[in-house]
């Protein structure tokens, strides 16, 4: 592993962590469906949240936030759709089904964290 | 989750009834529409999401699938944003359908970010088809409350903002709008504006338009430059009989599907006067557009319809007058759709003579070759110029009468004598459809003129003599007819006849 996906992976871990403390129970971490990721999906009450963990160390190409592309986004959306038809009891219980985007701001040491519930939808 | 909210779209001046239904389901969140939309009813999902946000209502992040049924009937236009918010809001419990065993409401009209409703058009021509459809009643933007109030049994649901229209609908149909006070609306004053006494002169003329206007016939003006065919066509509006409600509606329902009704006039109470410039496009004239939009001639309907410089359209436009000239009304045709706008107009055409304007006058030479005149003249084909009753020639004011500035009746007189014959044929043509002579059709026409013996014979030597058309010959004994009503006579004579013919053939541009 080099060291941008330690990064990477060490990103994860903040934002699992983060989670965890906010009362989110976590379903499951880089599920892999077919070629693509799921970084993290989880549960609190009646939401389930996929959430796309987006970290920089700097903002030479802007924020974390931001560097969730249209792609990604599409990307994200379909992998949801296939991960909760292969679960049809995933849904049991819940209200709300949502993307969220968290994003770990690394320019300064402790590093940020901001998360951005329902951050976008299958259509846009 | 499943909600359904009544609706109605707008095809030509007519309502479809569409239901909308929204779907609210914990899946992956979208917001899909669905029931053939266009790019204006797709973009309502983000006025919807930021309506319902801004009106403090909860926008979940569920998937939402809403369908507007039918599906193969287009869905187009900002108007159905109000329903699929209420749809949304019944589907995911924020609001409540109150409506049980009293028939459902309908909704139509356009948010805005903030959740206020903005007004939609055609929302007569929408209340009316619900009425007929049995539906109880429409909530809609307060700003169409008055036009569509001109509904009767069809009970209006004034909102101003999306929450009012909830409060409406949870209640089954809250306050409703008192229906409006036609006869009220119809009572407003004539235009006032420039008066016929302006005219110095041309006292044949101004006879010849008072007939005209009177039986709602078509006239060709024809004369030099600066001789006042223009002036003449702009006084029209103040010697027009007032509309009758039958009519005031027609043509409000045009103009609130073309959007032009003014907002503080429900109802439209003067008669059309439309003068669109010779540069105007076919469609445009006629009626026309991906979507089918009403033309001037429709929105000429029951008015009048001036074109100065007539030669100066474009051929299309000029040839597609033929069709509403005749029937009264204008088919459009597409691919998926046909639609029929209203198009009862008298016509009122002004040109020159020839293309330098002085052909034929009294002190000054024509300067065209001849072949340039034969061409400008040309441009009107015959089967437009046959279905032009009277042909006038407006000539230069004598210097006589621009010395004297000898001035004629105010338009007020003239507008009484006009009124009276045209009550005279409304009561003659009762439960024809028709409202002026020159509406009647060639049925009515045998029925309901009675000639004189020596006016059919007069008229049976004019048609042989000036090699009438059977439709010119038909159009003779309107304007005749006309010309009795001016003069309460109960039959035609051949006095009539003569007079209506010397308009039909007083002109050089017959060949």
């Amino acid at each position: 592993m080099n060291a941008r996906q330690q990064f990477g992976r060490a990103a994860e871990e903040a934002a699992a962590r983060y989670l965890t403390q906010s009362g989110w129970r976590l379903l499951g971490r880089n599920v892999r469906i077919g070629r693509g990721e799921l970084d993290i999906v989880a549960r609190r009450g009646r939401v389930l949240a996929f959430i796309e963990v987006k970290a920089r160390r700097t903002h030479t190409c802007g924020a974390p936030e931001d560097a969730v592309s249209s792609l990604k986004r599409r990307q994200v959306a379909r992998l949801a759709e296939l991960w909760l038809a292969a679960r049809p009891w995933a849904t049991d219980g819940i209200d709300d089904v949502r993307f969220d985007i968290i994003a770990v701001d690394s320019t300064a040491i402790p590093s940020t964290i901001r998360h951005l519930p329902a951050a976008f939808t299958c259509d846009r | 989750m499943l909600a359904s909210i009544a609706s109605e779209a707008l095809s030509g001046l007519e309502g479809k009834p569409v239901q909308v239904e929204a779907d609210v389901v914990a899946a992956a969140p979208a917001f899909y529409i669905v029931g053939l939309p266009d790019a204006a009813v797709q973009e309502s999902r983000e006025r919807v999401r930021a309506a319902i946000v801004n009106s403090a209502y909860a926008f979940p992040s569920r998937r939402i699938t809403v369908n507007l049924a039918p599906a193969d009937l287009r869905k187009e236009g900002p108007s159905f944003d109000l329903p699929i918010a209420l749809a949304f809001l019944v589907a995911t419990g924020q609001a409540a359908d109150g409506c049980d065993g009293r028939g459902p409401l309908a909704a139509v009209g356009e948010l805005g970010l903030d959740g206020t409703l903005r007004p939609v058009a055609g929302a007569l021509a929408l209340a009316e088809s619900l009425r007929r459809r049995g539906v109880r009643g429409l909530i809609l933007p307060a700003a169409n409350a008055a036009e569509a109030a001109l509904v009767r049994g069809l009970e209006v649901y004034p909102a101003r903002t999306l929450a009012e229209a909830v409060t409406q609908l949870a209640a089954g149909g809250g306050a409703a709008a008192p229906p409006a006070d036609l006869t009220a609306l119809l009572g407003s004053p004539p235009a006032a504006g420039a008066d016929f006494a302006d005219i110095m002169g041309q006292e044949q003329v101004k006879r010849a338009l008072e007939v005209a206007v009177a039986g709602a016939h078509n006239v060709l003006m024809s004369g030099p430059p600066g001789a006042g065919k223009t002036m003449l066509a702009r006084r029209l509006p103040g010697i027009m009989p007032a509309l009758t409600l039958n009519e005031a509606i027609e043509v409000t329902r045009i103009y609130s599907v073309a959007g032009l009704l003014a907002q503080d006039h429900a109802l439209v109470t003067r008669r059309p006067f439309r003068a669109p410039h010779h540069t105007i496009s076919s469609p445009g004239l006629v009626g026309g557009g991906g979507t089918p939009r009403p033309g001037e001639v429709s929105l000429a309907h029951l008015g009048v319809l001036f074109l100065d410089e007539f030669p100066e359209f474009r051929l299309s436009a000029l040839e597609g007058l033929r069709q509403p000239l005749e029937d009264g009304e204008v088919t459009i045709s597409r691919r998926l759709m046909s639609l029929t706008f209203p198009a009862r107009i008298m016509l009122v055409a002004a040109m020159n003579p020839c293309p330098c304007g002085y052909l034929g006058d009294r002190d000054r030479d024509c300067t065209c070759p001849a072949h340039r005149v034969r061409q400008y003249g040309s441009r009107l084909s015959g089967p437009l110029l046959d279905r032009i009753d009277l042909r006038l020639e407006v000539p230069r004011v004598s210097p006589q009468d621009r010395r004297s500035g000898a001035h004629g009746e105010p338009s007020a007189t003239v507008r009484a004598r006009v009124s009276g014959a045209r009550e005279r044929q409304l009561a003659r043509l009762a439960g024809t459809g028709a409202y002026a002579n020159a509406h009647m059709g060639a049925r009515h026409l045998r029925r309901l003129c009675t000639l004189e013996a020596d006016a059919t014979a007069l008229l049976d030597r004019a048609y042989e003599r000036l090699r009438l058309s059977a439709r010119a010959c038909d159009r003779v004994i309107k304007v005749a007819q006309t010309i009795a009503d001016l003069e309460a006579a109960p039959t035609i004579t051949a006095a009539h006849v003569a007079e209506s013919l010397s308009y039909r053939n007083r002109s050089h541009h017959d060949r």
